[in-house]
């Protein structure tokens, strides 16, 4: 990397002494926003990034693609013939769709939790990261919006869950969780789609400045807006920005509790639950932030992006994760001492299954990768800096929090009240389908870094204008300006 | 809609004696023959896909030689407070206030499948494919009830097409419907009597009268607060050894 | 006829204008757009026709009235004014629709040169007919007649007097109804006519076999159930249910008592004893089984039946000190080699109580009944035919070569046959072996009448008509013969024959038989109009009686012995129970999806054959649900899934009959095994009735194991429903 050093404005003399060059080096290897090399090297490094994909990235592209293109060939079976090739049966009704619904839906909260809360929490550790967690939102949370579709019987229809007068007299039912669940789901996906474009202008116009006469150039112009930085465009920049990151904190807790709700609302036994609203938004932000390290491993390691994306930020989210795995825990010990004190007969059914019964080999393989691995290793400072490592044990919890989704849906929906009609799921087209899903998730995440800088340079750049060293005694320390 | 029609609000119900019920099997092919309800292949039922609107569950008790089989028909309970309803988002589902049925609007569905999963009863039916009936069998299908296709869900309807047309005639006969006017096919079926049909909102009816003082009525899942309009007699016992 | 250009352009605008005007009405004359939110269930369109004519799928005889829409039968439900079912109708009974309307039907006569090769050449009726004709005339006594008993009773007379006149040997009637529900063997117990008994007001019942789900009249007994359970003042009967394998009838029973197979008439010779010794019931009843009931060891009988000899006693104390018992004699212990003896000793306790069948109506003259041949009479025909003594045989509502077991040599027989014609609306097994087959219409395109086998007391003629014009009808093979017609047109053509079938028509045959009946129920002064009401409602009965007459059996004390089992103990360890199970009955259900595909009661098994194996037997040959076990017995063995089953005595297995087809359509062929396999030709002690209870068998594990398609989850159905 031949980036050029500079030398921060705030910083107010340069080392005098080896220890104190000393201490400035540590500090800026340790963390990016005092490690300024400069406004255009850092735009040019990350617009490199976007060609940066080496060979074995771009088979990898092509095989994400054909499982895509495979599942999407799947689905279009089940649209001629319906939905006879899953594993759905005359007890258990919804499958791996829904699974995939809430997994996703869950994987979406992370980008944006990372990028509106932080930000109005002030955490500057999100300004790298940002981007790339809610790169994975957007991605997330197209797959997620298909899903529901490709759940129901009759998907052309999908619309008359939409309140739109019309000649066939129907009119969406209110009362429904499902038509909350799409109402939600697609202010959300709104919302979150503006929230991610609105923070892109600055740098969708810091790469058309830099890229020559060519389909590029075109494509940022046309997306930038006509963004040129003037200060009227930044101060309306700031407060839109600040106000979608207050507004869309809330529709974010709203919509994985109206995703819950879709469950808790019912009458099954293991659904019924008032714990399910925190509860899964809880298991959303667990595994989002997880997946979000997923990200950032792949990132760091494929497009080179070593500079922004530093050890500290795998620390932070590494912390962030132990926390969110205490929480799951909490609440999941919370339901199940519930049921198992409450004792109702079709409840206890369920635990018993899940403990002892066809279903524990899942739940303690669920237990193991959602509390075992985390809780054990995280609490190292060694591991949370290594991010090979995290992106195992974030892997580790994707797998743990797929599971618990299974669990709930595909293996709890088995036991209804009445026993005669008890039930195991084994999902057919599902699979290649669920494949196919996440292959289109990583897939449009690798094509987008193909086109738009992963990293906001312009925030990265706000944060180090905003940082600084400064010598109190013989220490060297970091300060923050309070000129924001 | 006439006034008559508007005045009096039924309430179907239904009973059925578990003392009487043999477990024959006769209300089950009825209602296939009646509903148009499509027979599950082999590997269909073997991935429990099997469609029976009327269904004979079949409990054991106790090991041999004190061993115990008892039947429990089970169909739609045309629940007053169905937990199905409600959480249909394009109301394919509904309560049809006239009679109290728990009714359903195939064409309206687009299987979300929701119902399904909120129904204890697990009475509701979705067609993962379309219905086969090989020619010339398509010639059994009954006029009065709707094929539905693949991608809806289906369950009993009480058999809304006989309470239609009965009601209908009535009408044009210038007279009230009669109790036992109007039987499901099921209940027309059943050789022992153990399935009886009427409205129980009518003091005078047959069911209205039994479920007076029964000690041995009971309904399915009561707890839940379904408020079924199905009653189940509970096998009554009588001691010689 | 000229068409000037002038008269062209008129007619044209002639025509254009109309259009025009036509076109111009108000739309609503057209379409009527319906929004989504009124189902069509709500709309009713049209008015059904209902038509009374006799079921077909069972030799019962139910009346069954058939709603008729648009010319298409529709639904067949039982007719509410008929004596022997009112308005009742089993599951078979109500899939019968799915035999007119099944897609492998013949459409007309078919030829085939070598038997058993299926391959079929479509012929015109008239062509099928004359080629007959030849036949027959040719083979004159050398015809034979084998047909079911579900045969219309016209056909049985037309036949009958057939064989009279060309000196052919009596026809036989005999078929897997008949005999896995021992009509032999039970009739020649009861003084020639199939004990039937009214259970209303019983307050006991004990029952040596399944009465509601199977046997001679579920439907009848599934009415009767109903009362006796429910009768007046909250009164409820009490019904024991003798059997080693849970029938539906066990399962409804408030007791069921799994004796050992082969020794249920020696419980029941005990029970008679111990209330003779005890003096149960009263000095006359005790004083009447001391008559009847000879001497035995009850501790030893107890103990040969693997019952508590205390249960024996308190099982007859109840059975004495009612006020009403009904002992109902059937199932296996009638089918074994001493089904007579046994069936006559389960009579004893009857006789005791002092109750007795109901009596055999008095057939009126010109109606003829189907009576059941027995398996003596059946073999006897078979080895005529291997004997070559039989040029012609004529099969009509009979599988024999499904039907019968192996060993009865009948496949082998129709070898020696010149010419074997079926008249089977689907190519059935025996049709595949046939030279020619002239598919009969099916019951509900057919004439003709069945008197109802249960003896209710009165005679109950139940009359059958079309209720749709014959569904085949194609251009090529021309308008269909009924069989009747087809006797008829040959016997024209048979100078001896001729006196004995003069009419032009089955129909003309009918229409004198039933004028001639006396005054029934709906009356009618002359022929024509007791013919019309005959056909509208259903049939001919005498008006209600106010109480079922029961006649009085005379018995001889009987000593019996346990059966004696087919097959050695030691290579055979298990007994097989062999019995028709609910949906498919005999196997004529097997075709029909309705019924293969809706479960079976006890197990909800669809679409297989299985074998039904206690849980403790099977834990201890390590066999599972869905292991695929071969069955031996000393005359065959079969294949078929393991079924756990918690109700079946650990030395028995039991598998229904019904499945194992080669042909018999789409739905029945190659669909599990057939268990007809099992058994072999043996006569009981009596030389007329098929053993067919009494074989034991071998069970081993093949290593193969499929998932069973029930209906159940099988854990879960051993869980406690909480209401």
């Amino acid at each position: 990397m031949s980036i050029e050093t500079e030398r921060n404005p705030w910083m107010s003399a340069p080392p005098e002494s080896e220890d104190e060059q000393e201490q400035v080096e540590h500090l800026r290897k340790d963390h990016l926003l005092l490690d300024p090399v400069g406004m255009e090297a850092m735009n040019q490094d990350a617009l490199g990034s976007m060609t940066r994909h080496g060979r074995w990235t771009w088979m990898l592209i092509v095989v994400l693609g054909g499982l895509a293109m495979m599942a999407g060939v799947g689905w279009l079976v089940q649209l001629f013939v319906g939905l006879g090739f899953t594993g759905l049966n005359r007890t258990i009704f919804w499958g791996m769709y829904i699974i995939n619904l809430v997994y996703f839906i869950g994987i979406g909260h992370a980008g944006t939790f990372i990028s509106a809360a932080f930000r109005v929490m002030g955490f500057e550790t999100r300004r790298p990261i940002a981007r790339a967690a809610e790169t994975v939102t957007l991605f997330a949370l197209a797959a997620a919006g298909l899903f529901p579709i490709i759940h129901l019987g009759r998907p052309w229809k999908v619309y008359w869950m939409i309140p739109i007068p019309n000649q066939r007299q129907l009119w969406p039912n209110f009362q429904s969780a499902l038509e909350w669940d799409a109402m939600a789901i697609m202010t959300y996906v709104v919302g979150s789609v503006l929230f991610i474009y609105i923070g892109l202008l600055p740098d969708l116009a810091m790469a058309r400045e830099r890229t020559g006469v060519n389909w590029r150039r075109r494509l940022y112009s046309a997306l930038s807006l006509g963004w040129r930085g003037t200060d009227r465009q930044w101060a309306l920049h700031e407060s839109v920005s600040t106000i979608f990151a207050y507004v869309i904190i809330p529709v974010m807790f709203s919509v994985h509790t109206i995703v819950s709700w879709d469950f808790a609302m019912t009458i099954q036994p293991g659904w019924h639950s008032t714990i399910f609203g925190p509860f899964f938004i809880v298991g959303a932000l667990y595994s989002g932030v997880a997946a979000v390290l997923v990200a950032m491993g792949f990132l760091r390691r494929f497009l080179k992006l070593g500079y922004f994306i530093r050890e500290e930020h795998f620390d932070v989210m590494a912390k962030f994760l132990l926390i969110m795995s205490f929480a799951w825990i909490y609440f999941y010990f919370g339901e199940f001492l519930v049921t198992w004190y409450g004792n109702l007969p079709p409840e206890m059914t369920i635990l018993d299954l899940l403990l002892y019964g066809e279903a524990a080999p899942l739940w303690w393989l669920m237990i193991f990768c959602n509390v075992v691995v985390p809780v054990g290793l995280l609490w190292m400072r060694r591991v949370r800096r290594n991010p090979g490592i995290l992106f195992v044990i974030a892997v580790f919890i994707q797998v743990g929090m797929y599971l618990e989704r299974y669990l709930i849906v595909g293996v709890m929906l088995g036991r209804p009240e009445l026993p005669f009609n008890y039930s195991w799921y084994y999902p057919g087209l599902e699979i290649p389908i669920a494949i196919g899903a996440f292959s289109f998730v990583i897939f449009f995440y690798f094509i987008f870094t193909v086109f738009v800088p992963i990293i906001s340079t312009w925030e990265v750049g706000e944060g180090q204008f905003l940082h600084g060293l400064r010598k109190i005694g013989r220490k060297i320390t970091k300060f923050k300006s309070d000129m924001h | 809609m006439s006034e008559q029609d508007a005045s009096g609000k039924r309430r179907w119900t239904m009973i059925v004696d578990l003392d009487k019920c043999s477990g024959c099997g006769a209300c089950v092919v009825a209602c296939h023959a009646e509903n148009n309800v499509p027979i599950a292949a082999e590997d269909q039922v073997v991935a429990d896909r099997s469609q029976h609107w009327m269904r004979i569950e079949r409990y054991w008790e106790g090991e041999y030689p004190d061993v115990k089989a008892r039947f429990v028909p089970v169909l739609c309970q045309h629940c007053g407070e169905a937990p199905c309803e409600p959480v249909c988002p394009v109301y394919a589902t509904y309560h049809d206030e006239r009679g109290g049925l728990n009714a359903m609007i195939y064409a309206r569905c687009v299987g979300t499948r929701y119902c399904a999963n909120n129904c204890p009863y697990r009475v509701r039916f979705f067609n993962y494919f379309d219905p086969v009936f090989a020619e010339p069998l398509n010639n059994q299908l009954n006029p009065d009830v709707t094929v539905r296709s693949a991608g809806v869900m289906e369950k009993c309807t009480f058999c809304v097409q006989r309470i239609r047309r009965a009601e209908h005639t009535a009408k044009v006969e210038g007279r009230t419907l009669a109790d036992g006017e109007v039987l499901p096919a099921c209940v027309q079926a059943c050789p022992t009597g153990a399935l009886m049909f009427g409205d129980r909102y009518d003091a005078a009816s047959a069911v209205a009268k039994l479920l007076e003082h029964n000690g041995r009525a009971v309904r399915l899942l009561e707890t839940l607060g379904t408020d079924p309009s199905i009653y189940y007699l509970k096998g009554g016992t009588s001691h010689v050894d | 006829m000229k068409i000037s250009r002038r008269d062209f352009i008129k007619v044209s605008i002639a025509g254009a204008a109309s259009t025009v005007l036509v076109g111009c009405q108000p739309n609503q004359r057209y379409v009527e757009l319906e929004p989504y939110v009124v189902p069509p269930e709500e709309a009713v369109a049209g008015q059904a026709t209902w038509y009374a004519t006799t079921c077909g799928m069972t030799p019962a005889g139910n009346g069954i009235i058939v709603r008729v829409m648009n010319g298409r039968a529709v639904k067949i439900e039982g007719n509410p004014e008929h004596p022997l079912n009112r308005g009742k109708l089993d599951a078979l009974g109500q899939a019968g629709l799915q035999l007119l309307y099944h897609p492998d039907r013949l459409h007309g006569p078919v030829v085939q040169e070598t038997p058993g090769r299926r391959e079929f050449k479509p012929l015109h009726w008239n062509e099928a007919v004359n080629i007959l004709a030849e036949n027959v005339k040719r083979a004159g006594a050398g015809l034979a007649i084998w047909a079911g008993l579900t045969t219309s009773g016209h056909l049985v007379d037309l036949f009958k007097r057939f064989a009279k006149a060309t000196d052919a040997p009596a026809p036989v009637f005999y078929d897997l109804y008949a005999a896995l529900h021992s009509y032999d063997a039970l009739a020649s117990a009861c003084g020639g006519a199939l004990p039937t008994y009214d259970i209303r007001r019983a307050d006991l019942v004990f029952a040596f076999g399944d009465f509601l789900g199977s046997g001679p009249n579920p439907v009848y007994y599934g009415v009767q159930f109903g009362a006796f359970r429910g009768q007046a003042l909250g009164k409820r009967g009490y019904l024991a249910q003798f059997e080693p394998r849970m029938s539906i009838t066990g399962a409804v029973a408030d007791r069921w008592v799994p004796v050992k197979p082969g020794h249920e008439a020696l419980a029941a010779g005990a029970m008679a004893r111990i209330i003779a010794e005890e003096g149960f019931g009263g000095a006359e009843r005790a004083a009447r089984a001391g008559e009847l009931a000879p001497e035995v060891d009850v501790a030893a009988v107890a103990e040969a039946c693997d019952l508590e000899a205390e249960a024996l006693v308190k099982l007859a104390r109840a059975f004495a000190e009612a006020a009403n018992p009904v002992a109902i004699p059937g199932g296996a212990p009638a089918g074994a080699d001493n089904g007579v003896e046994a069936t006559k000793a389960v009579q004893i306790l009857n006789a005791i109580a002092g109750v007795g069948p109901l009596a055999p109506g008095v057939i009126p003259p010109g109606i003829t009944p189907t009576t059941p041949s027995t398996f003596a009479e059946a073999q006897a025909l078979i080895e005529k035919m291997q004997n070559g003594e039989v040029q012609t045989l004529l099969v009509y509502g009979a599988n024999p070569v499904y039907e019968l077991p192996e060993a009865a040599g009948f496949r082998q027989a129709l070898n020696k046959v010149e010419t074997v014609v079926s008249f089977s609306p689907i190519i059935d097994e025996t049709a595949a072996w046939a030279h020619m087959v002239l598919p009969e219409r099916t019951y509900l395109e057919g004439w003709g009448y069945r008197v109802v086998t249960a003896n209710t007391g009165r005679t109950i003629i139940s009359s059958r008509q079309p209720v749709v014009v014959p569904f085949y009808q194609d251009e090529a093979t021309g308008p269909a013969y009924s069989t009747g017609d087809v006797l008829l047109t040959i016997a024209r053509g048979i100078p001896d024959a001729i006196a004995a079938l003069p009419w032009t028509d089955e129909v003309a045959y009918l229409k004198q038989m039933v004028g001639a009946l006396p005054a029934g129920a709906y009356g009618g002064s002359d022929p024509d109009t007791r013919w019309a009401r005959y056909l509208q409602h259903g049939g001919w009965w005498p008006a209600e009686d106010a109480e079922p007459a029961a006649s009085i059996m005379e018995l001889a004390p009987v000593k019996v012995k346990a059966a004696a089992s087919q097959g050695e103990a030691n290579e055979y360890p298990l007994y097989l129970h062999v019995y028709t199970p609910v949906m498919l009955g005999d196997g004529r259900g097997a075709s029909l999806p309705w019924l293969q595909g809706s479960p079976d009661p006890m197990t909800t098994m669809t679409w297989r054959s299985w074998v039904e194996i206690n849980p403790q037997t099977a834990h201890n040959m390590g066999i599972k649900d869905g292991d695929i076990l071969k069955v031996t017995s000393p005359y065959g063995s079969i294949e078929a899934p393991a079924y756990v089953y918690p109700a079946i005595r650990p030395d028995t297995v039991a598998i229904p009959a019904g499945q194992g087809h080669l042909d018999s359509g789409r739905y029945a062929k190659n669909r599990g095994a057939n268990v007809i396999d099992l058994l072999g030709a043996t006569t009981d002690a009596t030389g007329e009735n098929l053993a067919w209870s009494n074989v034991r068998v071998k069970v081993e594990r093949t290593g193969e194991t499929i998932n069973l398609p029930i209906f159940e989850d099988k854990k879960g159905a051993q869980e406690h429903l909480h209401f």
